[in-house]
């Protein structure tokens, strides 16, 4: 018994530690961003905010576009997940269920885009882009990233769809639905779990992303989060707590989406390695 | 519906992604292709001239370029080799949790959802030499005297090394959680029949058991670490010998527009990540068979 206790507190101690490892960096600039900047030069350092104060927050939204680049962010992560899901649902049933030559050469298509090193497609696209005259404009984050994320969406999702029992088209057809009608009322419904799944990785991806959103934007209204925070520390002479603001603003959607969502985000990550 | 129809309702199906990625993935990719095979600096010329293979073998001629492929390399083995090892070992723990799992996996996964230019700001904050988190905490428990510039040119790469690990280890551990629990349980219990120890049974079991996984997590990693940009663009700016192929590929394309010569290194980089994911594989293939 006195081992099995044993275990337990050690178990327990492990446990404690991981996470602090995993959260002190969040802590400590969350901690910085409600302290005055000078607090952040007193030596020995305070390991909590007194008085905690608001004054950082306010600089970031009143001093530069920094609510513009949130908002960027929101539409083009949103954009990117919707168009991604419209576009790789139909192509990962078609992979997964139905009849259809030189599968695997598709499916390495895909993977192809996925190794190339990005950085030497942003070059390209941006000369592209720049032709058609879209450069700082949504479509030139949301058409790069949809690439990007479509073959880990399609990946994901022809998993979801296999583990659906097969007669379950037969059935739709059986009772009068067309092929199409089977895939859009009874197979999609059914695969919500997986859809949302993907959803929630490719929103993470595109709200993250920086090499391309670096380059395919140029002026401060048109950039994302990000860039905007990496730019931040060039602009002005490293306020360091203004910028630590900015970047709890920047992680408190991840942060929401991971701790209501952990269980989906671990379930995507690892559907493409059960098989 | 017949098999005609359902082929053709796959190709419908299919064809609205491929086309998508056809034009705009296969244009960048073919591209880079095509230009590495010219000179073709935006800074000088508007024009491009074919010289052949002249960007391949200028390439094997660049110090900066062998002496970044080296750092690289060392980046991806640390890192990649640590992750490996905290990721087994968070792994465990967590398929050993029962009560409170949702908090726990919340919290290791956090770092891996973060963007990589946050984890990069937190990270150069607590690793300041003057006004850091971990300088203060050393000097108050007197383990040093005086501030570690942390990311100066003696330990740059570990403090990157350190941020990347504290990065990704959860994907790893993620990962490697899934194959933890794919372990059916019964195994256990007839190893323990058979009066196995937790080593002997972790060796016996458990480990062959999770190659495939690891295999996954391996490959996974090391190509996108061998690919490694922001983080390093923003910690250091590719200074104090922490420069990567990838950050040398921007400076050339983007700081000295030398489009033929980036371009060549850019199909450089793709063949050597390629290769490897390749190697990997057959490699861990070759571990399968000969057990």
């Amino acid at each position: 018994m006195a081992r099995v206790r044993h275990t337990r507190i050690w178990l327990w101690l492990a446990r404690a530690g991981v996470i602090v490892f995993c959260l002190l960096p969040l802590y400590w600039i969350a901690n910085v961003s409600l302290s005055t900047s000078s607090a952040l030069y007193k030596t020995p350092l305070d390991y909590f905010p007194r008085p905690p104060v608001l004054e950082n927050y306010r600089a970031v939204f009143a001093v530069n576009q920094f609510p513009r680049n949130v908002l960027n962010s929101f539409v083009v992560a949103s954009l990117t997940t919707l168009l991604t899901l419209a576009l790789g649902s139909p192509a990962a049933y078609a992979l997964s269920r139905l009849r259809l030559k030189r599968k695997n050469l598709i499916m390495a298509l895909f993977l192809g885009v996925a190794i190339f090193p990005a950085i030497g497609m942003v070059g390209p696209l941006y000369v592209a882009l720049a032709r058609l005259h879209l450069i700082n404009t949504y479509a030139a984050l949301v058409l790069p990233y949809t690439l990007l994320s479509l073959p880990l969406a399609v990946w994901i999702l022809t998993h979801f769809f296999s583990t659906l029992p097969t007669s379950l088209e037969d059935a739709a057809l059986v009772d009068g639905c067309t092929p199409p009608q089977a895939f859009l009322r009874i197979i999609l419904p059914l695969a919500a779990p997986g859809l949302f799944t993907s959803a929630v990785l490719i929103f993470i991806f595109a709200w993250n992303e920086f090499l391309f959103a670096l380059i395919l934007t140029s002026t401060p209204e048109s950039r994302t989060v990000p860039v905007a925070l990496a730019l931040f520390a060039g602009l002005h002479e490293l306020p360091w707590a203004t910028i630590a603001a900015a970047t709890v603003v920047s992680v408190v959607p991840v942060l929401a989406l991971v701790a209501l969502f952990q269980r989906r985000i671990v379930e995507g990550l690892t559907s493409g390695v059960e098989r | 519906m017949n098999r005609r129809q359902e082929t053709r309702l796959a190709a419908w199906l299919v064809a609205p992604s491929l086309v998508f990625v056809a034009v705009l993935g296969a244009f960048p990719v073919l591209s880079q292709f095509v230009l590495s095979l010219t000179e073709f600096n935006l800074k000088f010329t508007d024009e491009r001239s074919f010289v052949g293979l002249a960007n391949f073998a200028k390439l094997l001629r660049d110090d900066v370029f062998w002496r970044d492929l080296g750092q690289t390399f060392q980046f991806t083995v640390v890192s990649v080799g640590l992750e490996l090892l905290l990721g087994l070992a968070v792994a465990l723990l967590l398929n050993r949790i029962g009560r409170g799992r949702a908090a726990t996996n919340a919290s290791v996964i956090m770092p891996w959802a973060l963007p990589t230019v946050v984890a990069a700001t937190m990270w150069s904050l607590i690793l300041n030499d003057r006004i850091g988190l971990v300088n203060s905490v050393l000097e108050r428990i007197g383990l040093a005297r005086e501030p570690i510039v942390w990311l100066g040119p003696k330990l740059a790469m570990t403090s990157v090394i350190l941020a990347d690990v504290w990065k990704t280890t959860p994907f790893v551990a993620i990962i490697l959680l899934a194959g933890l629990k794919s372990i059916p349980r019964h195994y256990y219990e007839a190893a323990e029949l058979d009066g196995a120890g937790r080593w002997g049974t972790f060796r016996a079991i458990t480990l062959p058991l999770l190659k495939p996984f690891i295999a996954v997590a391996v490959l996974f990693r090391a190509m996108d670490a061998f690919r490694i940009f922001d983080l390093i663009w923003v910690l250091t700016g590719g200074a104090s010998k922490t420069e990567t192929v990838s950050v040398y590929i921007y400076r050339v394309l983007f700081r000295y527009s030398d489009l033929g010569y980036g371009s060549a290194m850019t199909v450089a980089l793709f063949a050597i990540v390629f290769g490897m994911s390749l190697a990997l594989i057959r490699f861990m293939r070759i571990a399968d068979d000969a057990r």
